[in-house]
């Protein structure tokens, strides 16, 4: 029986907030993997700051709670140092789409063999609901009161231009299907990248607006163009896996299959190393 | 016996640096101690580039502006340098297809060769008028043909017969000319086998780099900026060889925090830039504070601010270096005096930033981080150790100690169960790792983390934090390569001085230097403003009599600054 994966630390989540389903798919997945065969141990977490990121507070799991929009490079230096880690990144939509952009595309580029979860509740909750870079236009926030100018990023058909060899789609709302996703993304070798839409109760209820969208895909579309059509489709939220492709991963392209943390030579490797002709 | 001097000068792209670096590699495997210093613009092709090789049997610190044999391979670098001629028989080579009407110089012999005619007679269209360079060098030197070949063979890889065939014709039409038979006593080829020595020729930085590897170094992250680049491109040449990896992350943002995550996961790890790109790593150095991360971070400083002067030299970031991050917390700041110093000091810094898990920074300048030098290995450095924690569910990872340092474990490493919770945070936390906002968890933790700072103190001192050259005069205090200058100057200053080396900056080095407490010192340093004296004056009770300040992006050459001492001493 796998031991509790929560902690002493009082949640402080709206009532309802779409955080809570995250953190319960989380949890279940991890249990199946666990139950699977996989090492509890061999999970890290990292995250941003935000909302979402109290989940690292949620979990009792080892990582580092991380820098706003930088968990993501935080997240794939741990994986590099050792590699049997199996590495989350929990980011919100402002963190990872908008201060730390450039992190989440280049883990893409990298097939960097980690996930990615996206909190997208589509607004900054922690700081007072200003608009974020999934926002719609029109979004009326502190920061925009007259309502947001700007049009939003696509996560989706941005990770997928961007190399993402997993991408997929779920909804807080739909705990299961959420759970099934993260394990796919958990046992995907190669970058793994799942929006989870979320309302966000206090600064962005869309759950009823979310729950009439949602539509379950039924099967991987076949072409990126047809995966991009259907994340974008306005009239539908499609929830499942939009595209997932074996490709190399970038530590094994680095380093093949060592392991930097196990196999460190030793201070008198190094040595004979330096006076090696 | 006498310093000498050989400057290579050109266009970027001529291969004046790799020249130099030949003539400085060949001298250093013939047993000269040999100072290489480059000074280049920031631009790929034309402008004007030179190197500056000096070499003695003794020890060189720093390059000369005068040359015993100068070789110019166009107009500009003949106008440029036509009054470096060190004396009556300096020797300068110049390309006569590029300088038709040579004048006569103030001193020195002149010899112009036509080098684009000859090689494009070899090469036809493309050559390498940077062999030119060489095979004058080696004739002058009077070493024979047959090496210089050898040299060539192994230096110049693309094209070989041709570069040979050049090589050969520009030693002949010099000799010739009338040049050979060196001057230089015990000069001959070979004067001793460097096969089995303890010697490199490495930059600053390469010596930085290696000293920390073998001090422990798993991981290097960064994004290219002058003049802390050639970090990353020495280490990455070594990925197969050292197991070392060196990544070069999207922006100096992800370099940071991805070496952080490479030190959760129990890689010794570094980072580093110059300033501009130091500043964008600030956030990370502040969240290696509070989430007492080990990490070692080099900070080769050029002209600023901002863009600033590319590539050239400054010690305009000493407060920079010394106030990094925001909030309040332990951190290590040293300089090394020279290359040779920067090895050892890098492994020194690792294994201190990983026995106090905390940041530590290494500064350099451009002088000190791009010129090569002797270096010889030492037999030990220290290696870098972890405090390991006891795995289990009582495990944490900002646990309360007496000595302000939590015993650390590793996610996924071999002794972890699956009850062991590691938990690093960069919210204040509590020695569970859990992110915290209570007054009396707040207090402990700050608490904790202090209390590493005099115990840092005193471990430091187990280093040369301070170094004294001289025996007697007024002491100079510098850092950096304003030691080198000062060294090499004193060589040829007829008054006494103690020249006073700092290179741990924080902890202060109180102890070392409270001899002078009340006594009138001279400072040098290349600042506009006077960042030594006020770091000084904050920390020891001295009278400045004198700053020597430099801020024109150059080093000083050594006899220019023998006469400033002179005058102020």
């Amino acid at each position: 029986m796998m031991r509790d994966l929560g902690t002493s630390k009082e949640n402080t989540w709206c009532t309802g907030c779409g955080n809570f389903g995250i953190l319960n798919a989380v949890k279940k997945a991890i249990g199946e993997l666990v139950e699977n065969g996989s090492k509890l141990s061999d999970f890290a977490i990292t995250c941003g700051i935000g909302c979402h990121g109290k989940i690292f507070d949620y979990l009792a799991l080892s990582g580092i709670y991380g820098l706003h929009g930088r968990g993501t490079a935080t997240a794939q230096g741990m994986k590099l140092a050792n590699p049997a880690l199996k590495v989350i990144s929990f980011g919100g939509d402002g963190d990872s789409l908008g201060e730390g952009l450039e992190h989440t595309l280049f883990a893409a580029k990298r097939n960097m063999d980690i996930t990615l979860i996206l909190h997208n509740n589509g607004n900054y909750g922690l700081t007072t609901g200003q608009f974020s870079p999934l926002s719609e236009p029109g979004y009326k926030g502190l920061s925009t009161p007259l309502g947001s100018i700007e049009k939003p990023f696509r996560a989706i058909p941005l990770l997928l231009e961007a190399g993402a060899s997993f991408v997929a789609r779920g909804f807080s709302a739909r705990p299961d299907h959420l759970t099934e996703l993260i394990i796919a993304a958990l046992n995907h070798k190669g970058f793994s990248f799942i929006e989870v839409m979320q309302p966000c109760v206090s600064y962005n209820n869309n759950y009823a607006y979310l729950n009439q969208k949602v539509k379950l895909l039924e099967v991987i579309p076949t072409t990126q163009a047809h995966a991009i059509d259907l994340a974008s489709d306005p009239d539908h939220v499609y929830l499942g896996v939009f595209s997932r492709k074996n490709l190399p991963v970038y530590h094994e392209l680095l380093y093949g299959s060592a392991n930097p943390q196990k196999d460190r030579p030793d201070y008198l490797h190094r040595q004979d190393i330096l006076h090696a002709k | 016996m006498a310093i000498r001097t050989v400057i290579i000068g050109g266009k970027a792209g001529e291969g004046v640096k790799k020249a130099a670096q030949v003539v400085a590699t060949t001298l250093f495997r013939q047993g000269w101690q040999v100072f290489q210093a480059d000074d280049y613009q920031s631009l790929i092709k034309g402008g004007h580039n030179f190197s500056s090789v000096s070499f003695s049997d003794s020890e060189v610190h720093t390059a000369y502006a005068k040359a015993n044999l100068l070789i110019s391979f166009d107009q500009r670098s003949y106008t440029a340098h036509s009054e470096d001629m060190a004396d009556a028989d300096s020797l300068h080579v110049y390309n006569s297809d590029m300088t038709p009407e040579a004048v006569q110089e103030a001193r020195g012999k002149t010899l112009g060769l036509p080098l684009s005619t000859m090689m494009k007679q070899i090469y036809g269209p493309g050559g390498n008028v940077s062999l030119a360079a060489v095979s004058v060098f080696f004739l002058w030197m009077g070493y024979p043909q047959a090496e210089l070949e050898a040299v060539i063979a192994r230096e110049f890889k693309r094209n070989v017969e041709d570069n040979i065939s050049y090589a050969k014709a520009v030693y002949q039409a010099a000799r010739q000319a009338g040049i050979g038979g060196s001057q230089i006593p015990d000069s001959e080829f070979p004067l001793i086998s460097m096969e089995q020595s303890v010697q490199r020729f490495t930059s600053g930085n390469q010596a930085m780099a290696l000293g920390a590897w073998l001090g422990g170094l798993d991981f290097y992250y960064a994004y290219p900026m002058t003049p802390a680049s050639s970090i990353l491109h020495y280490l990455a040449l070594k990925t197969t060889t050292h197991k070392v990896y060196a990544i070069h992350a999207e922006s100096e943002l992800a370099a940071a925090n991805m070496a952080i995550g490479s030190v959760v996961s129990g890689a010794r790890t570094a980072i580093g830039s110059s300033g501009g790109g130091f500043a964008l790593m600030q956030e990370a150095f502040s969240l290696a504070g509070i989430t007492e991360a080990p990490l070692l971070c080099f900070l080769a400083s050029r002209p600023g601010p901002a863009t600033g002067v590319s590539t050239y030299t400054a010690q305009e970031d000493l407060p920079f270096a010394l106030n990094q991050g925001h909030g309040e917390f332990a951190r290590i700041v040293a300089a090394p005096d020279s290359p040779q110093r920067a090895f050892s000091l890098a492994a020194e810094l690792l294994s201190l930033a990983w026995e106090f898990q905390c940041p530590v920074i290494l500064l350099s300048d451009k002088h000190l981080s791009e010129s090569s030098q002797n270096l010889t290995l030492p037999d030990e450095v220290p290696w870098a150790r972890v405090e390991q924690g006891v795995p289990g569910s009582s495990y944490q990872r900002y646990s309360i100690t007496e000595s302000g340092v939590s015993p650390l474990l590793f996610p996924g490493s071999e002794n972890i169960d699956d009850n062991t919770v590691i938990k690093w945070n960069s919210h204040e936390h509590l020695p569970s790792g859990l992110r915290t906002d209570k007054a009396e968890a707040m207090i402990a933790m700050k608490d904790k983390r202090n209390r590493k700072s005099p115990a840092i103190s005193i471990a430091t001192q187990r280093h040369e934090r301070v170094t004294f050259y001289g025996e007697q005069g007024t002491a100079v205090f510098a850092y950096g390569s304003g030691v080198m200058e000062l060294r090499e100057a004193r060589k040829h200053c007829s008054k006494p001085f103690i020249i006073v080396a700092l290179i741990y900056l924080t902890p202060f080095p109180s102890e070392e230097l409270s001899v002078y407490s009340g006594q009138e010192i001279i400072t040098l340093e290349h600042s506009s403003t006077g960042n030594l004296d006020r770091f000084i004056r904050q920390n020891l009770d001295v009278s400045i009599k004198h700053s020597v300040l430099r801020y024109d992006g150059r080093p000083f050459d050594p006899l220019e600054l023998a006469k400033i001492m002179e005058d102020i001493l």
